[in-house]
């Protein structure tokens, strides 16, 4: 078992595993509608890599990135994310581990339709009731530089394209300088061309800031720009 | 289609609580209004038509001395009504003036209802009116003296009574028999009689008319107030009906913008547009049935249940017992519920077949249901805003109600049209005070403004009529106050007709608790010629600062002298304006008479005139002001026993005051009663519309959960959102409120009272703010819990 860590610490130096998934299980419904999603799931996703998590429909690719990302509560096994055992968290401590920890890409965008691009953006340091400071807001502007956002700051979601708000979604996902960043079917409502450049900006924040992205995605294309390929079936990994 | 019906009902009955909650409780409204309708309508024909309930007919007109003799021989069938008014004694209590009546000697003519002992069967008998044996401390089985010098009769008290009537209301009943032991006297009046049966021949100048008749015409000319109540009532259940047709509105088109998918896959696979609309609409019907059914029930049961509440707390409140069932209002109800549901759901359900069946085919976005104002709906408004101050002023210069009425709901309509942009101006404004924690609660809540709009109009409604009625009442009150100051300028006047007081009566009147000051007024007794009743004449300089009008009524000019018209009246030898001769012992002056009222049977002249009349004044009065908020019965009782002890005889203006304040605040609780159901109405529908949006926004939700949210945060932003629409539109409701109460004031206060004051209720108007924003809190409970429970993980992937 990966070494237990204090909620919140820093991992140690040296340590190369951003997060690990040991005997994973997880079942939806009881009786003849009980569905194993998740039949004995071992992983180690290692930092500074982008990792693609592959399969059909119904694989359990999306409920393994679930557990990964303490969105959902596991049945059995252990998830560790940057030292930290979330099965130890309560609901409140697991909210704030993913609100300082974990950044995610959403394939419908998610973004808040009231809200502008950079209040959507800034959007998890408010919640996080953080002051936007210089820092952040530095931070802020080299993202949206590096994701070409600059002019399209003060429009509102639906006035953006597809590419666009994905890349006010991946702007909004490393504003906090997340330790992983998920990244659900993040082409699922693209075309091959505006995919093409979000995935670009994924590998590019690999290679560029050091940053551990993990993506779900059934496009063999999509799985092409990651390093490494995990592939899920029938709620195992192949 | 009906498959798809019943379905629709099932599937969607959670939702449907919401708008069904709203029907049922403008249902019960209506029902409830009914009641209490009922019972006030009760009540008053009741008060009027007391005396004559057991009557086949009742003879009017007959005079004194006919109706003695007609009614002679006649006493198993015939109840003269009338009374006399006489000195009451009860052992060390004395009352100047005590209206006396009779008792019917049959049995169902007897009106008065017995609250111990019996009715008096024979001479030498009486019954004690129950305030009167409060007030004196009278009890059955003590004895009582009636009338003065050779007049006066030791009567024994066989029982204590309690009447509903204020027409024909005495202290005292006797036996005919006894009454007519003062048929001498000036103050026996005689006017109407009972009647069971055939009237027979009447005597000359006198008619009969059945008592339904006469209720009818008493209620016209005596108490404008039961149509002021009744129409109040109808305008209340009409403002409910529209808060609830709003609501209903809200929450239909809210439930349809959801399943505008539904739609659009029943039209993909072949519905025509009016299989749609037919079926939405039937299910609107089928939820406004059992609503309406649910509400019923529940109307009479909260109508019995004040009307039991209001008797246990305040048991002289105009609303007497449980009054039977009334059916009329109750069908009306019923129609209202099931009509207001169709109406409410006719406009969403025509937007219904708008939606084009290729929207179903779209993956993913939600269905953009944003709507803003258009530019019609601005026009409109505008021209409206423009029109209602108009008509309004227009009001205030002709002094017209139906203008006044007009204006304000010109200007309200104005307003409610213009909601969509206004109020999420104003959420806006509000939020910005919250900083930036709060912009995401007021982005949500002005996100659509229509909604927004639609949902803090019904609150507005209620809060705007709330206000206005508060601020009305407190206006009324101030200015039947000022107005009371000067029909009774006296709290207390203690009086000795022929001796002079002690000296030390002031001191100890004034060191009475309850006493704020109290001064000494000197006078002396004198005549006036042509009458045979001495009269005590008073001069008091310093009445300013003990009487409620500022001293005005004492402030008598020289040459003049000043009577109690209320006492005085229509006496011939003392009509306003005559010239009199008054003489004090040997000395005599000639004075005009002029009138006031509040004083009783002193005259009050100038000092110069008191000063020529006699040589030694002495001190014959002491006039005292009550303290604020002072138990008048207490302090009268305490006063009382000081004058008794001067052998001095008192009069308060204090008892009427309470009466008059007592009516205020009754019907004061009772608006409020009433408008608080419409204010709870509201509140159902902002629950609704929250309710709604949390289902709405469930995938916001649950991103924002993934992205960091607690759900203690989650649960706040929706109360803020709450908050911000209760308290912009108590805000807005109570500007307006006020604005309309100004209106009504300087439209018929002003005409109706001489000395009205706008008085601005400044505290109560806050609570009412504070009660919204606090309700507001309340109603986004329940959408909070349920938001919170989204899992993080809930709706993230694409549908």
């Amino acid at each position: 078992m990966t070494t237990t860590t204090q909620p919140g610490a820093r991992p140690a130096a040296g340590e190369t595993l951003a997060a690990s998934a040991r005997a994973l299980t997880k079942t939806y419904g009881r009786g003849d509608a009980q569905v194993h999603a998740l039949r004995g799931v071992d992983l180690d996703l290692p930092r500074g890599r982008f990792t693609a998590i592959m399969g059909p429909s119904g694989s359990g690719k999306s409920t393994l990135m679930h557990c990964l990302a303490g969105l959902d509560h596991v049945d059995g096994g252990t998830v560790t994310v940057a030292g930290t055992d979330l099965g130890s968290l309560d609901d409140d401590a697991l909210t704030v581990f993913r609100r300082e920890r974990i950044g995610f890409v959403f394939q419908a965008f998610n973004l808040l339709p009231m809200l502008t691009a950079y209040q959507n953006i800034v959007l998890p340091l408010e919640l996080g009731g953080r002051p936007v400071d210089d820092a952040v807001r530095d931070r802020a502007h080299a993202l949206v530089e590096t994701l070409g956002l600059a002019d399209r700051l003060g429009h509102r979601p639906a006035e953006l394209s597809g590419g666009q708000q994905q890349r006010v979604a991946i702007a909004r996902a490393l504003v906090t300088g997340p330790e992983l960043l998920f990244a659900d079917e993040p082409t699922g409502n693209l075309d091959s061309e505006t995919s093409a450049e979000v995935l670009e900006h994924l590998r590019r924040s690999v290679r560029d800031l050091g940053q551990t992205v993990v993506m779900v995605t059934h496009e063999q294309g999509a799985a092409s720009y990651a390093d490494d390929v995990v592939t899920m079936r029938d709620g195992r990994i192949a | 289609m009906r498959t798809v019906l019943v379905a629709s009902l099932r599937v969607h009955a959670r939702r449907y609580v919401a708008a069904a909650v709203a029907v049922v409780v403008s249902v019960a409204f209506v029902v409830v209004v009914g009641v209490l309708t009922a019972a006030a309508q009760a009540r008053i024909t009741d008060g009027v038509g007391a005396p004559f309930r057991g009557a086949d007919h009742v003879v009017v007109g007959l005079g004194t001395e006919n109706a003695i003799a007609w009614a002679a021989g006649r006493e198993d069938t015939v109840a003269v009504l009338g009374s006399a008014t006489l000195p009451l004694r009860a052992g060390d209590e004395r009352a100047a003036g005590k209206f006396v009546g009779s008792i019917a000697t049959a049995p169902e003519l007897r009106w008065q209802t017995l609250a111990s002992g019996r009715f008096p069967e024979r001479t030498g008998e009486a019954v004690v009116d129950v305030w009167t044996a409060q007030e004196m401390e009278i009890a059955t089985g003590d004895r009582i003296r009636l009338g003065q010098g050779a007049d006066a009769v030791e009567l024994r008290v066989v029982g204590i009574v309690q009447a509903s009537s204020n027409l024909g209301q005495a202290a005292v009943y006797l036996t005919f028999e006894q009454l007519l032991h003062w048929r001498d006297d000036d103050s026996l009046l005689l006017d109407r009689a009972a009647v069971i049966g055939d009237v027979g021949t009447l005597p000359d100048g006198a008619t009969a008319r059945t008592p339904e008749e006469l209720v009818a015409e008493s209620i016209a000319v005596h108490t404008n107030n039961t149509n002021t109540v009744s129409l109040m009532l109808l305008v209340f259940a009409a403002v409910a009906a529209l808060v609830s047709v709003l609501v209903i509105a809200n929450t239909f088109s809210i439930l349809f913008a959801q399943r505008l998918r539904d739609f659009a896959l029943l039209r993909c696979v072949g519905a025509t547009r009016r299989q749609v609309v037919g079926s939405v609409r039937r299910e609107a019907v089928v939820v406004g049935l059992l609503a309406s059914v649910c509400g019923v029930p529940a109307g009479v049961g909260l109508g019995y249940g004040l009307i039991a509440l209001l008797g246990a707390v305040a048991p002289r409140n105009p609303l007497g017992s449980a009054p039977e069932p009334p059916v009329g209002w109750m069908a009306g109800g019923f129609v209202v519920g099931v009509a207001v549901t169709v109406v409410a759901s006719w406009l969403p359900t025509r937007r219904v077949v708008r939606v084009s069946p290729l929207a179903a085919l779209r993956p993913g976005d939600v269905l953009d249901v944003r709507a803003g104002a258009g530019r019609v709906r601005l026009v409109l408004a505008v021209l409206l805003l423009v029109a209602g101050p108009a008509l309004l002023g227009a009001a205030m210069v002709l002094d017209g109600t139906v203008l006044m009425l007009a204006g304000g709901g010109v200007l309200f309509a104005g307003v409610l049209l213009l909601g969509p942009v206004l109020v999420p101006r104003l959420v806006r404004v509000a939020g910005a005070l919250l900083g930036a924690g709060g912009r995401l609660a007021t982005e949500n809540a002005v996100r659509n403004p229509r909604r927004t709009a639609a949902t803090t109009a019904s609150l507005l409604v209620g809060v705007t009529l709330t206000t206005a009625v508060l601020t009305g009442l407190a206006t009324t009150r101030a200015s039947v106050d000022a107005n009371h100051g000067g029909a009774h300028p006296l709290d207390v006047a203690i009086t000795s007709w022929q001796d002079p007081l002690p000296p030390g009566l002031v001191g100890e009147v004034a060191g009475t608790d309850g006493v704020a000051r109290a001064v000494a007024v000197d006078g002396v007794p004198a005549g006036i010629e042509g009458q045979d009743r001495p009269i005590l004449l008073l001069t008091a300089p310093d009445a300013d600062q003990v009487a409620r009008d500022g001293g005005a009524f004492a402030a008598v000019e020289p040459g003049l002298i000043a009577l109690d018209t209320e006492v005085y009246g229509e006496d011939p030898a003392a009509g306003l304006g005559d010239v009199v001769t008054v003489r004090a012992g040997d000395r005599t002056a000639r004075l005009r008479v002029t009138g006031g009222t509040g004083w009783g049977s002193a005259g009050v002249v100038a000092p110069e005139t008191l000063a020529a009349l006699t040589d030694a004044p002495r001190e014959h009065a002491v006039w005292a002001r009550a303290a604020a908020g002072v138990d008048a019965a207490a302090l009268v009782g305490d006063l009382d026993t000081l004058a008794d002890a001067a052998g001095a005889t008192l009069d308060n203006g204090l008892q009427a005051e309470a009466a008059d304040r007592q009516q205020l605040a009754v019907i004061t609780w009772l608006v409020l009663g009433l408008l608080g159901i419409s204010v709870v109405i509201a509140l159902v529908g902002i629950a609704n519309t929250l309710g709604l949006s949390v289902f709405e926004r469930t995938r916001e939700h649950a991103m924002l959960r993934a992205l960091g949210l607690t759900r203690r945060q989650l649960r706040r932003l929706l109360a803020v959102e709450a908050m911000l629409l209760t308290v912009v539109a108590a805000v807005l409701g109570t500007v307006l409120g006020v604005a309309f109460a100004w209106a009504g004031y300087e439209t018929f206060v002003k005409q109706a009272l001489a000395r009205a004051v706008l008085e601005i209720p400044w505290p109560q108007l806050g609570v009412v703010v504070l009660t919204a924003a606090l309700a507001g809190q309340a109603a986004a409970i329940l959408p909070a819990r349920r938001a919170a429970r989204v899992p993080p993980a809930g709706g993230l992937g694409p549908d």
